[in-house]
Parts: structure tokens; sequence; C-alpha cells
């Protein structure tokens, strides 16, 4: 898995590539922690290039969303492909997560 | 293509990788859809995870077998280890209702596996664990 950070005013953007899973969910854990040491506590996670994610994966989502929350942070995720939704829905994560189209409605999503 | 094959791994994660390869050129081969062969990855991956991860407790090298085999528009996959006894169908599920402050962190690959899969069935039968898994093709 890639990672490539942006910001984009108060908003850090993470876009994720590759494979999320047992092997790589580690890289984007220490990048959450590392985000969050800087004191910025609203996160986009761009999913756009992300064609694999299993429970590893999906757990450190929770991770993250459990160490913003206790900050009063926020996390938004983004562009998931079609054929993976359906995993985030049956995780109960649709109902956790706001989740957005495409990165430009994620920004929007912090307003 | 044919309709059915048989794979052998050894107990090593990145044995995984090579198994997901296998399961995308069947897939392309037999025209599943991306969220078919994806739902068939992810089961397979969360299950030998567990086996490889937590079965074996020694250092030896063990053989596992995946057999998938494609009838009438099912497939139909057999996982055959000889870790330690485990039944992934009696494990725990997670609570996904309760609040994300103490939701606790586990159990989630099981219930993925029961979800994307239309009927899992687990045997032990002579030192191993026989898992079944059924796939309706779209």
């Amino acid at each position: 898995m890639e990672l490539v950070e942006k910001t984009n005013g108060e908003v850090t953007i993470l876009e994720l590539n590759g494979r999320l899973d047992s092997n790589t969910s580690k890289i984007l854990e220490d990048k959450v922690m590392e985000v969050l040491g800087q004191g910025r506590k609203k996160l986009l996670m761009d999913f756009g290039d992300v064609d694999y994610i299993n429970s590893t994966g999906l757990r450190v989502l929770l991770l993250a969303l459990q160490q913003l929350k206790k900050n009063q942070g926020r996390l938004v995720l983004c562009s998931i492909k079609d054929y993976m939704k359906e995993v985030f829905e049956i995780s109960g994560y649709t109902e956790i997560f706001p989740i957005f189209p495409d990165q430009g409605e994620g920004l929007k999503g912090f307003a | 293509m044919p309709d059915s094959v048989f794979i052998t791994l050894d107990n090593r994660l990145s044995e995984l990788d090579r198994l997901a390869d296998e399961v995308e050129r069947f897939g392309e081969a037999h025209g599943f859809s991306p969220r078919t062969t994806y739902q068939i990855r992810l089961a397979l991956d969360e299950l030998l995870t567990n086996v490889i991860s937590y079965g074996y407790h020694d250092q030896e090298r063990h053989e596992i077998g995946v057999r998938m085999r494609l009838e009438d528009g099912r497939l139909a996959i057999e996982l055959m280890d000889d870790a330690a006894p485990f039944n992934p169908m009696e494990a725990g599920l997670p609570d996904l209702t309760c609040p994300v402050e103490n939701r606790r962190i586990g159990g989630l690959g099981i219930h993925l596996v029961k979800k994307v899969m239309d009927r899992v069935r687990y045997e032990r039968k002579e030192g191993k664990n026989l898992l079944m898994l059924v796939k309706t093709i779209e």
C-alpha cells in the first residue's frame, strides 16, 4: 500500500493506494497516529485507488475513528469502490463513518 | 481454465498473495463480477489468516489445501488443514450496534465470511479441519 498525505485548510487528506490488509494496515495506523500527534483532528481518507480491504484494514479504520473521537476529531471516508461498499455495510461502518462519493464531497462533509 | 482447481499452500501468510492471484485468475476466466471475486478473496483471506496465525503450535511446515469447484452457477470451496481444531462458526461475533467508543475490535473477519458466503459448514475429519463454503455466482 502507498499513501499520499495532503492538506486542505484544517483537513488532512490521506490518499490510499493498493491493498489494505494484514501486511499493510500498520502503515496506515502509524500515519494516523503521526497525524494525531501533530494535533490535526480532521482526517479525510480517500479510497479511490484501494482495490482490496480485509478485516485488519477495517479494524485500523475503527481504531482511527476511536482515537479521533477521543480528541474531538473527525474522520471522513470517500471514493470507496462500488464492489467493496457492501463489505463496509455489513461491517456496520456505513452507520458510523460519513462516506462520500469523492474527495470534493468529502471535504464539504467537514463544513 | 477448468471449472475446478486445487491449490496447496504452506502455512505462511505470504502464501495468501499467491492464493489471491489464483482467485483473481479463476474469477476472470469464469466471468465473475469484481464484487464476487473480491468477496471470495476476502473470505479465504480471513479464514486462512486465522489458521496460519493461530492454528499451529509448532514451527514445522504444514500444508493447506484449497479446492474451488464451479458447478451450476455455484462456487464450492473446500479448505483443508491439519491445524488445531477450530470451528470458526462457533466464534463470537462482534456487536455491530454498540456505540463507536466502546466497539470491540475483533471478531469482524468471521462475521464477514458468514455474510459474503451463502453457506459455511465445518467438520473435523481424520485429524483435519474441513471448511466447506458455497457462494452463488451472479
